[in-house]
Protein backbone atom coordinates (compact mmCIF):
# COMPACT_ATOMS: atom_id res chain seq x y z
CA UNK A 1 0.00 0.00 0.00
CA UNK A 2 2.59 2.25 1.07
CA UNK A 3 4.41 1.64 -2.16
CA UNK A 4 2.05 2.25 -4.54
CA UNK A 5 1.42 5.83 -2.37
CA UNK A 6 4.82 6.68 -2.87
CA UNK A 7 5.13 5.43 -6.42
CA UNK A 8 1.66 7.62 -7.29
CA UNK A 9 3.05 11.09 -5.46
CA UNK A 10 6.65 10.07 -7.06
CA UNK A 11 5.47 10.26 -10.50
CA UNK A 12 2.58 13.53 -9.80
CA UNK A 13 5.68 14.96 -9.08
CA UNK A 14 8.24 13.90 -11.67
CA UNK A 15 5.52 14.13 -14.51
CA UNK A 16 4.27 17.81 -13.23
CA UNK A 17 7.53 19.28 -12.99
CA UNK A 18 8.65 17.70 -16.43
CA UNK A 19 5.54 19.42 -18.04
CA UNK A 20 6.37 22.60 -16.27
CA UNK A 21 10.17 22.55 -17.69
CA UNK A 22 8.81 21.40 -20.91
CA UNK A 23 5.67 23.64 -21.27
CA UNK A 24 8.34 26.96 -21.60
CA UNK A 25 10.65 24.87 -24.25
CA UNK A 26 7.38 23.80 -26.30
CA UNK A 27 5.70 27.24 -26.27
CA UNK A 28 9.32 28.94 -27.33
CA UNK A 29 9.44 26.29 -30.30
CA UNK A 30 6.20 26.47 -31.29
CA UNK A 31 5.37 30.25 -31.29
CA UNK A 32 9.28 31.17 -32.25
CA UNK A 33 10.21 27.93 -34.05
CA UNK A 34 13.81 28.48 -32.24
CA UNK A 35 15.13 25.40 -30.03
CA UNK A 36 16.20 26.62 -27.30
CA UNK A 37 18.72 24.82 -25.35
CA UNK A 38 19.57 26.78 -22.82
CA UNK A 39 16.26 26.25 -20.95
CA UNK A 40 17.54 23.69 -18.83
CA UNK A 41 19.88 26.49 -17.99
CA UNK A 42 17.92 28.86 -17.77
CA UNK A 43 16.09 25.63 -15.06
CA UNK A 44 19.04 26.08 -13.49
CA UNK A 45 19.42 29.31 -12.99
CA UNK A 46 16.39 29.77 -11.57
CA UNK A 47 16.80 27.49 -8.98
CA UNK A 48 20.44 29.45 -8.18
CA UNK A 49 18.47 32.76 -8.19
CA UNK A 50 15.80 31.21 -5.43
CA UNK A 51 18.66 29.64 -3.29
CA UNK A 52 21.12 32.79 -3.22
CA UNK A 53 17.71 34.93 -2.50
CA UNK A 54 16.42 32.51 0.19
CA UNK A 55 19.76 31.98 1.59
CA UNK A 56 22.09 34.74 1.20
CA UNK A 57 19.75 37.36 1.67
CA UNK A 58 17.21 35.30 4.14
CA UNK A 59 14.10 36.04 1.99
CA UNK A 60 11.14 34.04 2.97
CA UNK A 61 11.31 30.77 0.59
CA UNK A 62 8.28 31.29 -0.55
CA UNK A 63 8.81 34.98 -1.59
CA UNK A 64 11.94 34.33 -3.31
CA UNK A 65 10.58 31.12 -5.30
CA UNK A 66 8.13 34.22 -6.72
CA UNK A 67 10.75 36.77 -6.40
CA UNK A 68 13.21 33.99 -8.74
CA UNK A 69 10.02 33.69 -11.22
CA UNK A 70 9.45 37.01 -11.84
CA UNK A 71 13.79 37.82 -12.11
CA UNK A 72 13.68 34.85 -14.83
CA UNK A 73 10.77 36.29 -16.96
CA UNK A 74 12.38 39.35 -17.20
CA UNK A 75 15.32 37.27 -18.60
CA UNK A 76 13.28 35.87 -20.71
CA UNK A 77 11.99 39.19 -22.26
CA UNK A 78 15.51 40.32 -22.33
CA UNK A 79 16.61 37.12 -24.30
CA UNK A 80 13.72 37.13 -27.01
CA UNK A 81 13.85 40.91 -27.92
CA UNK A 82 17.73 41.08 -27.86
CA UNK A 83 19.21 36.75 -28.76
CA UNK A 84 16.20 35.35 -30.51
CA UNK A 85 13.88 37.99 -31.92
CA UNK A 86 16.89 38.21 -35.08
CA UNK A 87 16.32 34.65 -35.84
CA UNK A 88 12.45 33.62 -35.85
CA UNK A 89 12.55 30.38 -37.29
CA UNK A 90 16.43 30.06 -38.29
CA UNK A 91 17.06 26.77 -37.05
CA UNK A 92 20.33 26.69 -37.13
CA UNK A 93 21.45 30.52 -35.77
CA UNK A 94 18.71 30.16 -32.69
CA UNK A 95 20.68 26.98 -31.86
CA UNK A 96 23.76 28.46 -31.96
CA UNK A 97 22.69 31.25 -29.57
CA UNK A 98 21.47 28.81 -26.89
CA UNK A 99 24.30 27.14 -26.68
CA UNK A 100 26.22 30.16 -26.15
CA UNK A 101 24.09 31.27 -23.65
CA UNK A 102 24.49 28.11 -21.93
CA UNK A 103 28.13 28.56 -21.80
CA UNK A 104 27.68 32.11 -19.99
CA UNK A 105 24.88 30.81 -17.65
CA UNK A 106 26.68 27.66 -16.41
CA UNK A 107 30.31 29.18 -16.30
CA UNK A 108 28.31 32.79 -14.50
CA UNK A 109 27.16 30.48 -12.03
CA UNK A 110 30.35 28.13 -11.56
CA UNK A 111 32.15 31.26 -11.20
CA UNK A 112 29.93 33.14 -8.85
CA UNK A 113 28.22 30.36 -6.25
CA UNK A 114 30.83 28.04 -7.07
CA UNK A 115 30.64 24.09 -8.30
CA UNK A 116 29.65 22.81 -5.04
CA UNK A 117 26.37 20.85 -4.57
CA UNK A 118 23.63 23.21 -2.64
CA UNK A 119 19.89 22.36 -1.62
CA UNK A 120 17.73 24.76 -0.50
CA UNK A 121 15.56 24.67 2.30
CA UNK A 122 12.46 22.57 2.31
CA UNK A 123 9.28 24.87 1.56
CA UNK A 124 7.34 22.76 3.91
CA UNK A 125 8.71 20.34 6.02
CA UNK A 126 7.25 16.98 8.07
CA UNK A 127 5.30 13.95 7.35
CA UNK A 128 2.11 13.21 6.47
CA UNK A 129 -0.05 10.28 7.53
CA UNK A 130 -3.13 9.14 6.13
CA UNK A 131 -3.80 6.05 7.30
CA UNK A 132 -0.38 4.04 8.13
CA UNK A 133 0.90 5.51 4.93
CA UNK A 134 3.19 8.14 5.46
CA UNK A 135 4.07 10.61 2.71
CA UNK A 136 6.61 13.20 2.71
CA UNK A 137 4.90 16.51 3.21
CA UNK A 138 7.48 18.24 0.87
CA UNK A 139 7.01 15.94 -2.20
CA UNK A 140 3.17 16.04 -2.00
CA UNK A 141 3.48 19.71 -1.72
CA UNK A 142 5.99 19.64 -4.74
CA UNK A 143 3.49 17.60 -6.73
CA UNK A 144 0.11 19.80 -5.47
CA UNK A 145 1.98 23.35 -6.33
CA UNK A 146 3.11 21.48 -9.74
CA UNK A 147 -0.71 20.29 -10.50
CA UNK A 148 -2.04 23.63 -9.48
CA UNK A 149 0.28 25.53 -11.92
CA UNK A 150 -0.59 23.15 -14.68
CA UNK A 151 -4.28 24.05 -14.17
CA UNK A 152 -3.46 27.84 -14.30
CA UNK A 153 -0.94 27.62 -17.39
CA UNK A 154 -4.03 25.14 -19.16
CA UNK A 155 -6.89 27.75 -18.52
CA UNK A 156 -4.94 30.96 -19.31
CA UNK A 157 -3.92 29.35 -22.63
CA UNK A 158 -7.55 28.25 -23.23
CA UNK A 159 -9.29 31.11 -21.80
CA UNK A 160 -7.66 34.13 -22.05
CA UNK A 161 -7.19 35.84 -25.30
CA UNK A 162 -3.15 36.02 -24.96
CA UNK A 163 -3.30 32.51 -24.50
CA UNK A 164 -5.75 32.27 -27.65
CA UNK A 165 -3.23 34.44 -29.84
CA UNK A 166 -0.58 31.81 -28.83
CA UNK A 167 -2.13 29.33 -29.96
CA UNK A 168 -2.80 30.73 -33.33
CA UNK A 169 0.43 31.71 -33.49
CA UNK A 170 1.60 28.23 -32.76
CA UNK A 171 -0.62 26.63 -35.51
CA UNK A 172 0.17 29.71 -38.38
CA UNK A 173 2.04 33.03 -37.46
CA UNK A 174 1.84 34.26 -40.50
CA UNK A 175 -2.03 33.89 -40.63
CA UNK A 176 -2.14 34.73 -37.17
CA UNK A 177 -0.25 38.01 -37.97
CA UNK A 178 -2.96 38.87 -40.62
CA UNK A 179 -5.49 38.90 -38.00
CA UNK A 180 -3.91 41.79 -36.22
CA UNK A 181 -1.68 39.36 -33.35
CA UNK A 182 1.15 40.83 -32.49
CA UNK A 183 3.27 37.97 -32.88
CA UNK A 184 6.39 39.64 -30.93
CA UNK A 185 4.12 40.52 -27.85
CA UNK A 186 2.89 37.10 -27.64
CA UNK A 187 6.44 35.70 -28.19
CA UNK A 188 8.37 37.69 -25.44
CA UNK A 189 4.96 36.77 -23.03
CA UNK A 190 5.49 32.90 -24.07
CA UNK A 191 8.91 33.22 -23.58
CA UNK A 192 8.65 35.03 -20.04
CA UNK A 193 5.99 32.84 -19.10
CA UNK A 194 8.58 29.51 -20.08
CA UNK A 195 11.07 31.20 -17.94
CA UNK A 196 9.00 31.92 -14.97
CA UNK A 197 7.85 28.43 -15.45
CA UNK A 198 11.19 26.54 -15.83
CA UNK A 199 12.25 28.67 -12.30
CA UNK A 200 9.57 27.32 -10.56
CA UNK A 201 10.43 24.06 -11.16
CA UNK A 202 13.98 24.60 -10.69
CA UNK A 203 13.43 25.95 -7.31
CA UNK A 204 11.39 23.05 -6.59
CA UNK A 205 13.40 20.32 -7.82
CA UNK A 206 16.42 21.80 -6.01
CA UNK A 207 14.89 22.10 -2.70
CA UNK A 208 13.47 18.39 -3.21
CA UNK A 209 16.78 17.15 -4.86
CA UNK A 210 19.91 19.47 -5.02
CA UNK A 211 21.39 22.21 -7.07
CA UNK A 212 24.42 21.58 -9.21
CA UNK A 213 25.58 23.61 -11.89
CA UNK A 214 24.73 20.39 -14.20
CA UNK A 215 21.05 19.58 -13.83
CA UNK A 216 19.83 21.42 -16.22
CA UNK A 217 21.02 19.18 -18.84
CA UNK A 218 18.83 16.49 -17.07
CA UNK A 219 15.86 18.57 -17.10
CA UNK A 220 16.78 19.82 -20.85
CA UNK A 221 16.63 16.37 -22.19
CA UNK A 222 13.43 14.88 -20.39
CA UNK A 223 11.28 18.49 -21.84
CA UNK A 224 12.63 17.65 -25.37
CA UNK A 225 11.61 14.05 -24.72
CA UNK A 226 7.92 15.01 -23.54
CA UNK A 227 7.84 17.81 -26.37
CA UNK A 228 8.53 15.41 -29.14
CA UNK A 229 6.82 12.70 -27.67
CA UNK A 230 3.55 14.86 -27.77
CA UNK A 231 4.78 16.60 -30.89
CA UNK A 232 5.79 19.79 -31.88
CA UNK A 233 3.74 22.72 -31.92
CA UNK A 234 0.70 20.89 -29.29
CA UNK A 235 0.91 22.66 -26.41
CA UNK A 236 -2.02 20.51 -24.70
CA UNK A 237 -0.46 17.64 -26.04
CA UNK A 238 2.35 18.25 -23.28
CA UNK A 239 0.11 17.23 -20.56
CA UNK A 240 0.05 14.02 -21.90
CA UNK A 241 3.50 13.45 -22.92
CA UNK A 242 4.70 14.74 -19.27
CA UNK A 243 2.45 12.56 -17.52
CA UNK A 244 4.01 9.28 -20.12
CA UNK A 245 7.37 10.11 -19.46
CA UNK A 246 7.03 10.95 -15.37
CA UNK A 247 5.00 7.72 -14.73
CA UNK A 248 8.11 6.03 -16.71
CA UNK A 249 10.68 7.40 -14.72
CA UNK A 250 8.78 6.89 -11.38
CA UNK A 251 7.91 3.00 -11.98
CA UNK A 252 10.90 2.07 -13.93
CA UNK A 253 13.69 2.48 -11.61
CA UNK A 254 12.02 0.31 -9.15
CA UNK A 255 12.31 -2.68 -11.23
CA UNK A 256 15.79 -1.99 -12.85
CA UNK A 257 18.85 0.30 -13.08
CA UNK A 258 18.48 4.10 -14.32
CA UNK A 259 20.71 2.91 -17.51
CA UNK A 260 17.80 0.66 -18.43
CA UNK A 261 15.16 2.60 -17.60
CA UNK A 262 17.02 5.49 -19.77
CA UNK A 263 17.47 3.26 -22.68
CA UNK A 264 13.74 1.98 -22.17
CA UNK A 265 12.26 5.69 -22.67
CA UNK A 266 14.36 6.74 -25.24
CA UNK A 267 13.15 3.37 -27.30
CA UNK A 268 9.50 3.87 -26.49
CA UNK A 269 10.15 7.98 -27.87
CA UNK A 270 12.49 6.52 -31.05
CA UNK A 271 9.84 3.68 -32.07
CA UNK A 272 6.78 6.07 -31.60
CA UNK A 273 8.51 8.97 -33.72
CA UNK A 274 9.13 6.17 -36.52
CA UNK A 275 5.86 5.35 -36.10
CA UNK A 276 4.42 8.25 -36.43
CA UNK A 277 7.19 10.98 -37.35
CA UNK A 278 4.96 14.05 -36.32
CA UNK A 279 4.41 12.94 -32.58
CA UNK A 280 1.48 12.14 -30.71
CA UNK A 281 -0.38 15.17 -31.33
CA UNK A 282 2.05 17.18 -33.98
CA UNK A 283 2.18 18.77 -36.97
CA UNK A 284 5.33 17.83 -39.58
CA UNK A 285 7.12 21.04 -39.53
CA UNK A 286 9.42 21.92 -42.10
CA UNK B 1 45.68 24.34 -54.20
CA UNK B 2 45.14 25.60 -50.33
CA UNK B 3 44.31 22.83 -49.29
CA UNK B 4 47.76 21.28 -50.80
CA UNK B 5 49.88 23.93 -49.07
CA UNK B 6 48.13 23.36 -46.03
CA UNK B 7 48.93 19.62 -45.62
CA UNK B 8 52.36 20.24 -47.15
CA UNK B 9 53.10 22.60 -44.04
CA UNK B 10 51.15 20.28 -41.48
CA UNK B 11 53.65 17.40 -42.76
CA UNK B 12 56.66 19.76 -41.96
CA UNK B 13 55.50 20.62 -39.17
CA UNK B 14 57.66 18.36 -36.32
CA UNK B 15 61.31 19.24 -37.73
CA UNK B 16 59.72 23.10 -36.02
CA UNK B 17 57.74 22.22 -33.30
CA UNK B 18 58.99 20.09 -30.22
CA UNK B 19 56.28 20.45 -27.80
CA UNK B 20 54.11 17.82 -27.22
CA UNK B 21 51.06 19.37 -26.06
CA UNK B 22 50.87 21.40 -29.70
CA UNK B 23 50.61 17.40 -31.15
CA UNK B 24 48.34 16.62 -28.50
CA UNK B 25 46.06 19.61 -30.08
CA UNK B 26 46.80 19.47 -33.26
CA UNK B 27 45.72 15.12 -33.56
CA UNK B 28 42.71 16.83 -31.34
CA UNK B 29 41.51 19.04 -34.16
CA UNK B 30 42.19 16.44 -36.88
CA UNK B 31 40.26 14.04 -35.16
CA UNK B 32 37.05 16.75 -34.98
CA UNK B 33 37.95 17.73 -38.49
CA UNK B 34 37.07 14.57 -39.43
CA UNK B 35 34.34 13.61 -37.63
CA UNK B 36 32.94 17.14 -38.11
CA UNK B 37 33.04 16.81 -42.06
CA UNK B 38 31.51 13.45 -41.72
CA UNK B 39 28.75 15.66 -40.03
CA UNK B 40 28.28 17.54 -43.01
CA UNK B 41 27.72 14.74 -45.71
CA UNK B 42 24.35 13.70 -43.17
CA UNK B 43 23.95 17.62 -43.29
CA UNK B 44 23.93 17.91 -47.21
CA UNK B 45 20.53 15.99 -48.03
CA UNK B 46 19.13 18.08 -44.64
CA UNK B 47 19.32 15.45 -41.60
CA UNK B 48 21.30 17.42 -38.93
CA UNK B 49 22.82 14.40 -36.41
CA UNK B 50 22.62 15.72 -32.65
CA UNK B 51 24.01 12.12 -31.74
CA UNK B 52 27.11 12.07 -34.16
CA UNK B 53 29.41 11.40 -31.12
CA UNK B 54 27.75 8.15 -30.12
CA UNK B 55 28.34 7.02 -33.74
CA UNK B 56 31.83 7.73 -32.76
CA UNK B 57 31.58 5.93 -29.61
CA UNK B 58 29.99 2.43 -31.57
CA UNK B 59 33.85 2.69 -33.12
CA UNK B 60 35.67 3.51 -30.76
CA UNK B 61 34.50 0.80 -27.84
CA UNK B 62 34.07 -2.16 -30.42
CA UNK B 63 37.64 -1.32 -31.14
CA UNK B 64 38.93 -0.89 -27.71
CA UNK B 65 36.87 -3.68 -26.65
CA UNK B 66 38.40 -6.19 -29.45
CA UNK B 67 41.79 -5.86 -28.64
CA UNK B 68 41.32 -5.50 -25.06
CA UNK B 69 39.64 -8.24 -24.24
CA UNK B 70 40.24 -10.46 -27.40
CA UNK B 71 43.58 -9.03 -27.89
CA UNK B 72 43.51 -8.46 -31.76
CA UNK B 73 45.90 -6.17 -33.09
CA UNK B 74 44.51 -3.01 -32.83
CA UNK B 75 45.85 -2.31 -36.71
CA UNK B 76 42.98 -4.68 -37.04
CA UNK B 77 40.32 -3.69 -34.48
CA UNK B 78 39.95 0.00 -36.16
CA UNK B 79 38.50 -0.86 -39.21
CA UNK B 80 36.43 -3.40 -37.68
CA UNK B 81 35.30 -0.29 -35.26
CA UNK B 82 34.00 1.48 -38.21
CA UNK B 83 32.43 -1.67 -40.03
CA UNK B 84 30.43 -2.01 -37.09
CA UNK B 85 29.63 1.54 -36.75
CA UNK B 86 28.51 1.49 -40.29
CA UNK B 87 26.16 -1.62 -39.96
CA UNK B 88 24.79 0.05 -37.10
CA UNK B 89 24.64 3.25 -38.90
CA UNK B 90 22.48 1.33 -41.93
CA UNK B 91 20.24 -0.59 -39.81
CA UNK B 92 19.07 2.57 -37.89
CA UNK B 93 19.16 4.83 -41.52
CA UNK B 94 16.69 2.68 -42.93
CA UNK B 95 13.70 3.64 -40.13
CA UNK B 96 15.15 7.35 -39.54
CA UNK B 97 15.30 8.43 -43.31
CA UNK B 98 11.67 8.67 -42.32
CA UNK B 99 12.22 11.53 -40.16
CA UNK B 100 12.98 14.95 -41.18
CA UNK B 101 13.75 18.15 -40.57
CA UNK B 102 14.04 18.69 -36.34
CA UNK B 103 12.40 15.28 -36.03
CA UNK B 104 15.48 13.86 -37.18
CA UNK B 105 17.69 15.79 -35.37
CA UNK B 106 15.76 14.95 -32.33
CA UNK B 107 15.73 11.25 -32.74
CA UNK B 108 18.98 11.29 -33.28
CA UNK B 109 19.59 13.16 -29.91
CA UNK B 110 18.03 10.19 -28.34
CA UNK B 111 19.56 7.84 -29.97
CA UNK B 112 22.93 9.23 -29.00
CA UNK B 113 21.61 9.57 -25.70
CA UNK B 114 20.33 5.45 -25.65
CA UNK B 115 23.42 4.24 -26.86
CA UNK B 116 24.95 6.09 -23.86
CA UNK B 117 22.96 4.33 -21.50
CA UNK B 118 23.31 0.76 -23.01
CA UNK B 119 26.78 1.47 -23.19
CA UNK B 120 26.63 2.28 -18.99
CA UNK B 121 24.33 -1.57 -19.03
CA UNK B 122 27.58 -3.27 -20.27
CA UNK B 123 29.55 -1.18 -17.35
CA UNK B 124 31.46 -4.04 -16.55
CA UNK B 125 33.15 -4.10 -20.00
CA UNK B 126 33.01 -0.49 -20.58
CA UNK B 127 34.86 1.04 -17.29
CA UNK B 128 31.11 2.21 -16.10
CA UNK B 129 31.73 5.84 -15.77
CA UNK B 130 35.26 5.84 -14.94
CA UNK B 131 35.95 5.15 -18.57
CA UNK B 132 37.74 2.18 -20.22
CA UNK B 133 41.31 2.01 -19.68
CA UNK B 134 44.41 -0.17 -20.68
CA UNK B 135 43.58 -0.11 -24.34
CA UNK B 136 46.60 -1.36 -26.54
CA UNK B 137 48.09 1.69 -28.23
CA UNK B 138 49.07 2.14 -31.85
CA UNK B 139 52.27 3.03 -31.80
CA UNK B 140 54.43 3.05 -28.84
CA UNK B 141 56.31 6.27 -27.63
CA UNK B 142 56.11 9.81 -28.60
CA UNK B 143 53.61 11.38 -30.41
CA UNK B 144 54.72 11.98 -33.97
CA UNK B 145 53.82 8.75 -35.58
CA UNK B 146 50.26 9.71 -34.16
CA UNK B 147 50.53 13.20 -35.36
CA UNK B 148 51.19 11.87 -39.13
CA UNK B 149 48.73 8.83 -38.79
CA UNK B 150 45.63 11.52 -37.56
CA UNK B 151 47.17 13.88 -40.58
CA UNK B 152 46.88 10.76 -43.46
CA UNK B 153 43.65 9.66 -41.74
CA UNK B 154 42.31 13.27 -41.92
CA UNK B 155 43.48 13.96 -45.70
CA UNK B 156 42.11 9.99 -46.78
CA UNK B 157 38.73 10.54 -44.95
CA UNK B 158 38.46 14.29 -46.21
CA UNK B 159 39.29 13.04 -50.23
CA UNK B 160 36.97 10.36 -49.72
CA UNK B 161 34.23 12.70 -47.95
CA UNK B 162 34.75 15.36 -50.78
CA UNK B 163 34.60 12.79 -53.72
CA UNK B 164 31.32 11.58 -51.86
CA UNK B 165 29.26 15.02 -51.93
CA UNK B 166 30.65 16.18 -55.92
CA UNK B 167 30.12 12.63 -56.93
CA UNK B 168 26.50 11.67 -58.45
CA UNK B 169 25.10 10.62 -55.25
CA UNK B 170 26.04 14.08 -53.31
CA UNK B 171 24.08 15.83 -56.07
CA UNK B 172 21.03 13.74 -55.35
CA UNK B 173 21.29 14.15 -51.48
CA UNK B 174 21.41 18.06 -52.39
CA UNK B 175 18.67 17.53 -54.74
CA UNK B 176 16.72 15.54 -52.05
CA UNK B 177 17.35 18.40 -49.55
CA UNK B 178 15.78 20.74 -51.72
CA UNK B 179 12.42 19.38 -52.56
CA UNK B 180 12.17 15.46 -51.90
CA UNK B 181 8.70 15.49 -53.80
CA UNK B 182 10.86 16.68 -56.96
CA UNK B 183 14.02 14.46 -56.40
CA UNK B 184 11.27 11.23 -55.97
CA UNK B 185 9.71 12.14 -59.07
CA UNK B 186 12.44 12.37 -61.22
CA UNK B 187 13.60 8.80 -59.49
CA UNK B 188 15.87 9.44 -56.32
CA UNK B 189 14.91 7.11 -53.75
CA UNK B 190 15.40 9.27 -50.71
CA UNK B 191 15.42 6.26 -48.25
CA UNK B 192 18.26 4.48 -50.60
CA UNK B 193 20.00 7.78 -50.71
CA UNK B 194 19.80 8.76 -46.79
CA UNK B 195 20.81 5.47 -46.09
CA UNK B 196 23.77 5.18 -47.81
CA UNK B 197 25.05 8.67 -46.81
CA UNK B 198 24.74 7.51 -43.40
CA UNK B 199 26.86 4.49 -43.84
CA UNK B 200 29.39 7.02 -45.22
CA UNK B 201 29.29 9.36 -42.78
CA UNK B 202 29.33 6.80 -39.86
CA UNK B 203 32.01 4.65 -40.91
CA UNK B 204 34.60 7.44 -41.32
CA UNK B 205 33.31 8.85 -37.55
CA UNK B 206 33.44 5.19 -36.45
CA UNK B 207 37.23 4.80 -37.82
CA UNK B 208 38.70 8.39 -36.51
CA UNK B 209 36.60 7.62 -32.83
CA UNK B 210 38.65 3.91 -32.68
CA UNK B 211 41.87 5.85 -33.81
CA UNK B 212 41.10 8.37 -30.74
CA UNK B 213 40.52 5.55 -28.44
CA UNK B 214 43.77 3.81 -29.65
CA UNK B 215 45.81 7.13 -29.25
CA UNK B 216 44.15 8.24 -25.59
CA UNK B 217 43.88 4.83 -24.44
CA UNK B 218 41.29 5.52 -22.35
CA UNK B 219 37.81 6.22 -23.13
CA UNK B 220 34.58 7.27 -20.78
CA UNK B 221 31.04 8.18 -21.89
CA UNK B 222 31.90 12.40 -21.49
CA UNK B 223 33.89 11.76 -24.51
CA UNK B 224 31.08 10.83 -26.69
CA UNK B 225 27.70 12.70 -24.54
CA UNK B 226 25.40 14.97 -25.69
CA UNK B 227 27.75 17.92 -25.51
CA UNK B 228 30.31 16.07 -27.45
CA UNK B 229 27.81 15.83 -30.34
CA UNK B 230 26.18 19.51 -29.56
CA UNK B 231 30.37 20.54 -30.15
CA UNK B 232 30.40 18.86 -33.24
CA UNK B 233 27.39 20.69 -34.67
CA UNK B 234 28.55 23.85 -33.29
CA UNK B 235 32.18 23.79 -35.32
CA UNK B 236 29.93 22.69 -38.08
CA UNK B 237 27.91 25.74 -38.06
CA UNK B 238 30.25 28.54 -37.07
CA UNK B 239 32.77 27.44 -39.92
CA UNK B 240 29.45 27.57 -42.27
CA UNK B 241 27.04 24.66 -43.34
CA UNK B 242 27.22 25.36 -47.15
CA UNK B 243 30.92 24.62 -47.58
CA UNK B 244 33.17 21.60 -47.71
CA UNK B 245 35.68 23.59 -46.11
CA UNK B 246 33.21 25.12 -43.24
CA UNK B 247 33.60 22.37 -40.98
CA UNK B 248 37.53 22.10 -41.03
CA UNK B 249 37.74 26.24 -40.54
CA UNK B 250 35.09 25.74 -37.84
CA UNK B 251 36.63 22.90 -35.48
CA UNK B 252 40.43 24.85 -36.61
CA UNK B 253 39.06 27.52 -35.31
CA UNK B 254 37.08 26.60 -32.25
CA UNK B 255 40.01 24.60 -30.92
CA UNK B 256 42.49 26.93 -31.70
CA UNK B 257 40.59 30.01 -29.95
CA UNK B 258 40.80 28.78 -26.49
CA UNK B 259 44.54 27.05 -26.82
CA UNK B 260 45.76 31.23 -27.70
CA UNK B 261 44.07 32.10 -25.23
CA UNK B 262 44.56 29.82 -22.62
CA UNK B 263 45.21 32.34 -19.32
CA UNK B 264 42.00 32.79 -19.54
CA UNK B 265 41.60 29.76 -17.41
CA UNK B 266 37.72 29.58 -16.00
CA UNK B 267 36.72 32.17 -17.90
CA UNK B 268 37.29 30.55 -21.76
CA UNK B 269 33.54 29.95 -22.04
CA UNK B 270 32.92 33.49 -22.26
CA UNK B 271 35.07 33.66 -24.60
CA UNK B 272 33.89 30.23 -26.48
CA UNK B 273 30.12 32.18 -25.88
CA UNK B 274 31.28 35.07 -27.22
CA UNK B 275 32.57 33.72 -30.62
CA UNK B 276 29.69 32.22 -31.50
CA UNK B 277 27.45 35.43 -30.81
CA UNK B 278 29.41 37.31 -33.02
CA UNK B 279 29.58 35.04 -35.65
CA UNK B 280 25.50 34.63 -35.50
CA UNK B 281 25.34 38.35 -35.89
CA UNK B 282 28.63 39.19 -38.07
CA UNK B 283 28.74 36.16 -40.80
CA UNK B 284 25.33 34.68 -40.91
CA UNK B 285 26.72 31.81 -43.68
CA UNK B 286 29.51 31.01 -40.96
CA UNK B 287 33.16 32.06 -41.57
CA UNK B 288 33.48 30.93 -44.44
CA UNK B 289 30.62 33.11 -45.60
CA UNK B 290 33.57 35.78 -44.16
CA UNK B 291 35.53 35.20 -46.89
CA UNK B 292 33.17 35.81 -50.01
CA UNK B 293 31.70 38.44 -48.26
CA UNK B 294 35.46 40.02 -48.22
CA UNK B 295 35.55 38.69 -51.88
CA UNK B 296 32.67 40.34 -53.25
CA UNK B 297 33.54 43.75 -51.23
CA UNK B 298 37.35 43.68 -52.86
CA UNK B 299 35.25 42.75 -56.75
CA UNK B 300 33.42 45.66 -55.60
CA UNK B 301 36.60 47.96 -55.65
CA UNK B 302 38.46 47.04 -58.99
Amino acid sequence: MEIIVEIIINAILLSSMYVLAASGFALVLSIMGVLNFAHGAIYMVGGYACYQLAIEYGLNPWLSLFLAAGIMALFGLFLERFCFRPFYGDFFSSVIISIALIFILQTSINLTVGVHVRSLPAFVSGMFKVGGVSVSMERLFTAVIGVSLLFALTLFIRKSKTGQQMLAVAQNSEGAALQGIRIHRVAAIAMALGCALAAVAGSLMGAVFDLNTFMGDLILVKAIQVVILSGIGSIGGVLIGGLIIGTLDSVLPLYTTPAITQTIGLTIIIVLLLIRPQGLFGREMD
Amino acid sequence: MIYLATVVILAFLPIFVKSPYTYHILILTFVYITATSSLRTLAISGQVSMGHAAFMSIGAYTSAVLARYVGWSPWLTMPLGALATMLVAVLVGFPFSRVRTIYFSMVSLFFGIGILSINSIFGKYTGHINGMIGIPPLFIGSRIPYYFFFLALMVVCLIVLWRFETCRIGVCLKAIDQSREVAASIGISETKFRVLAMGVSCFVVGLVGAGYAHYNMVISYSSFNLSASINMLVYMLIGGIVSFAGPIIGTAVLFMIPEIFRQLKEYTPFLFAGILILVVFVMPQGVVGLFDQIRSLVNKKE
